[in-house]
């Protein structure tokens, strides 16, 4: 039924799909721009991947439905422990492991809605942050089956297509990312434009006028939990295949918190924002990390704070505002 | 503060600038041999790091910067706290894109568990400067560990404890590799000597606030406590926290490994450690010529004497391993002669005589039971009151 109403909204407008088309171009652009350009690089741009899945999830919730969220690890922790635990337990097949992850971060969405969804505002973001905490607990006393402090290692992936080995050098894993994101990206768009995804950005907007129309708001902001608990477990599945460990730190506050920075960083509300957040993000942390191992968190922050001052409806926003000038058609069109 | 290091990042830029241009002129010099060192440089543990630099940067000092005609870089990066994934993903783009031939460093046991499956890809030996499991030697062949395993420390306080007439003990300790065998090592060793542990407390890592346990430990009615926890703020707090709730006051004593009263704690710590009894590999003060040497040489490095403490020493004897294999292998890339050659070595550390056990690849080293006193200076120091020679480690002989 969604596609059907995408192919009339794409017959009566060709823009948006077209929109659609070049964007993905230019992600796989980029991809393999980075697959060529960074030959040494791939593990971490593996992991910046996967961490993008984690932060277009939370811009699922937080942009689209307005729900704040402090603890979206949750979600991509649940599918990468999932994964890593179903890989030690002779499941090794890398694209059945990133549809368990998927799986299990649905569950834990399904979950997490179901207790977020109960409060508004800022009793909402605590009980995030309490759910990522007592999961990080659980994760942390449950060691016989997380590993727990020590993490969860030695799980071999079988090789991609029975072909491509996740090896040292990781160049399947990050294409196998890279498809991964193409694939989910361009789901999502498709999700945020149907008539569900319009519903919850109404929803967020105008809550009253919603419900005024009769519409009860608890189902449509769980599915969209749980379509972004997929997301997530899918980066961290990803995850768990590209790196073979899973540790403590993939259910903690702290990623949780930075995917919201990194969200906030690129632009709430558009899935590309997601991307160029953690794009740079990621990129400067790792460059001024290696730089100066040393006190390159001072200067991290430092340019967060410039970014924030200087563009502060997120780097995509401000994009969005200069190709507006550009084209003269005026930024509203972006959101 | 803010000047030097920002001319230092300024500095580190332009260096990675010009290493990244030498790559890719191709004309990067062959006999420059890179050892890569993880450690937590940065966040609440970064005082350890440090004490990685100021020991490698020490034997850098007093033996030059090249062996057998090849220099050595190093080249460090940041792993603030116990992350398993981050580990990896770090060793692998030392492995990759710096191209390391050695690696080194590594605090938390997490973290080395997490590197060691690449070695043998890698051609790439790791030698350990702290992280203290027992396992992880038996994870790869390709492992060498310069420091020490909380079993090895753990194990001659069993005896020590019950000389002293005590029987009754708590054991608390940090849920993870390392204080899981300490709790094993000391309750062995305890009952061999004829006293109990009449209960096991395990602390979640990240545990900050003692005052809960303190009060198990109170009514669980021992004699005695063993405690481990990673050297950082946690110790401090714990042995800080020992003292407060007045279990020091109401004359419960406190055994633990070294880690509880590293040196740099010390002059925060103060009468609240006074009198407490570890056993550790190695103190600052440790009375040797050649330590004398290799103090004065880390406290330049690391810029004040008051924050020199024990992974100093594991880093500073990593370097020297690090060296024989560069030697051995001819600065060639080949990592399973430099593990080879290294098998057996013995030499006089700072610490004392140690040698790489052949089997375990890991140190048979002296361990000391020492006593928190002042010096004549009126410095807290871990003053050694008995030496326990030849200790091999005893996680592993099982």
């Amino acid at each position: 039924m969604a596609e059907a109403t995408i192919r009339s909204a794409a017959a009566s407008r060709p823009g948006p799909l077209l929109r659609d088309l070049l964007g993905l171009g230019l992600i796989a652009l980029g991809g393999l721009a980075g697959y060529l350009l960074f030959p040494d690089n791939l593990a971490f741009l593996t992991r910046l991947i996967s961490v993008a899945l984690l932060v277009l999830s939370l811009d699922l919730i937080v942009g689209y439905c307005g729900i704040a969220s402090l603890g979206q690890a949750a979600l991509y922790g649940a599918g990468a422990y999932t994964a890593g635990i179903a890989c030690l337990n002779g499941v090794t097949e890398p694209f059945l492991l990133v549809l368990i992850g998927a799986a299990a971060g649905a569950m834990t969405g399904l979950l997490m809605g179901a207790v977020m969804l109960r409060a508004h505002g800022l009793p909402q973001l605590v009980l995030s942050i309490a759910l990522v905490q007592l999961l990080h607990e659980a994760a942390n006393k449950a060691s016989w089956l997380t590993g727990g402090s020590d993490g969860l290692s030695g799980m071999v992936p079988a090789p991609l297509f029975g072909v491509f080995e996740f090896d040292l050098w990781g160049r399947s894993a990050y294409l196998f990312g890279l498809g991964l994101l193409l694939v989910v990206f361009a789901v999502l768009r498709l999700v945020v434009r149907s008539p569900f995804g319009m519903l919850c950005r109404g929803l967020k907007e105008d809550p009253l006028r919603i419900s005024a129309l009769g519409i009860y708001a608890f189902p449509v902001l769980l599915k969209m939990f749980v379509i972004s608990g997929a997301v997530a477990g899918t980066g961290g599945a990803l995850a768990a295949i590209a790196t073979q460990v899973v540790g403590l730190d993939s259910v903690s506050f702290e990623l949780s918190a930075n995917a919201l920075v990194m969200l906030v960083l690129g632009g709430i509300g558009h899935l590309y924002g997601a991307l160029v957040g953690t794009v740079i993000f990621m990129a400067l942390e790792h460059v001024v990390a290696a730089a100066n191992p040393f006190h390159w968190m001072t200067l991290v922050g430092a340019v967060l704070i410039a970014i924030v001052l200087f563009a502060p409806r997120g780097l995509s926003g401000s994009l969005d505002q200069l190709a507006g000038l550009l084209t003269r058609q005026g930024g509203r069109a972006g959101r | 503060m803010n000047g030097t290091s920002f001319g230092r990042l300024l500095r580190s830029g332009a260096l990675a600038l010009a290493g990244t241009l030498a790559a890719w002129s191709g004309a990067a010099s062959a006999d420059t041999i890179k050892v890569g060192i993880i450690g937590p440089f940065s966040g609440p543990f970064a005082l350890q790091g440090k004490n990685f630099q100021a020991g490698a940067e020490a034997w850098l000092a007093q033996n030059g910067k090249s062996v057998a005609g090849h220099d050595i870089e190093l080249v460090y990066r940041d792993l603030p706290t116990a992350n398993p994934q981050q580990a990896r993903a770090l060793a692998q783009e030392l492995i990759v894109k710096d191209k390391v031939q050695y690696l080194g460093g590594v605090y938390f046991t997490p973290d080395a568990m997490a590197i060691t499956p690449l070695l043998k890809q890698g051609n790439v030996p790791l030698v350990i400067f702290n992280a203290a499991t027992s396992a992880i030697m038996t994870s790869s062949p390709l492992v060498v560990r310069t420091s020490f395993t909380t079993a090895q420390t753990a194990s001659p306080l069993g005896k020590a404890t019950v000389d002293r007439g005590i029987k009754k003990f708590v054991s608390v300790v940090t849920d993870y590799g390392p204080g899981v065998d300490a709790e094993g090592a000391f309750k062995k060793a305890v009952t061999a000597a004829g006293g109990e542990v009449v209960e096991s407390i395990r602390m979640p890592l990240n545990t900050t606030e003692f005052s809960p346990i303190m009060q198990r430990i109170r009514d669980a009615g021992a004699q005695g406590v063993f405690a481990f926890l990673p050297s950082g703020p946690p110790t401090l707090g714990f042995v800080k926290s020992f003292s407060d709730t007045g279990l020091k006051q109401a004359g419960v004593k406190l055994f633990a490994t070294g880690d509880l009263t590293q040196e740099s704690d010390l002059p925060a710590l103060g009468e609240a450690a006074s009198g407490m009894v570890t056993s550790f590999h190695y103190a600052v003060s440790h009375d040797s010529e050649i330590n004398k040497r290799f103090v004065a040489a880390a406290e330049k490095a690391i810029g004040a004497p008051d924050l020199l403490s024990f992974p100093a020493v594991g880093a500073y004897d990593g370097l020297f391993v690090i060296a024989k294999m560069i030697a051995a292998t001819g600065g060639k890339q080949d990592a399973e002669k430099a593990v080879e050659a290294v098998k057996g070595l013995a030499w006089e550390s700072p610490r004392g005589p140690v040698k790489i056990d052949p089997e375990t690849r890991h140190l048979t080293q002296t361990i000391y039971l020492r006593e928190v006193a002042k010096d004549a200076q009126g410095r807290w120091i871990n003053k050694e009151i008995a030496s326990f020679p030849d200790q091999g480690d005893p996680g592993l002989a099982k």
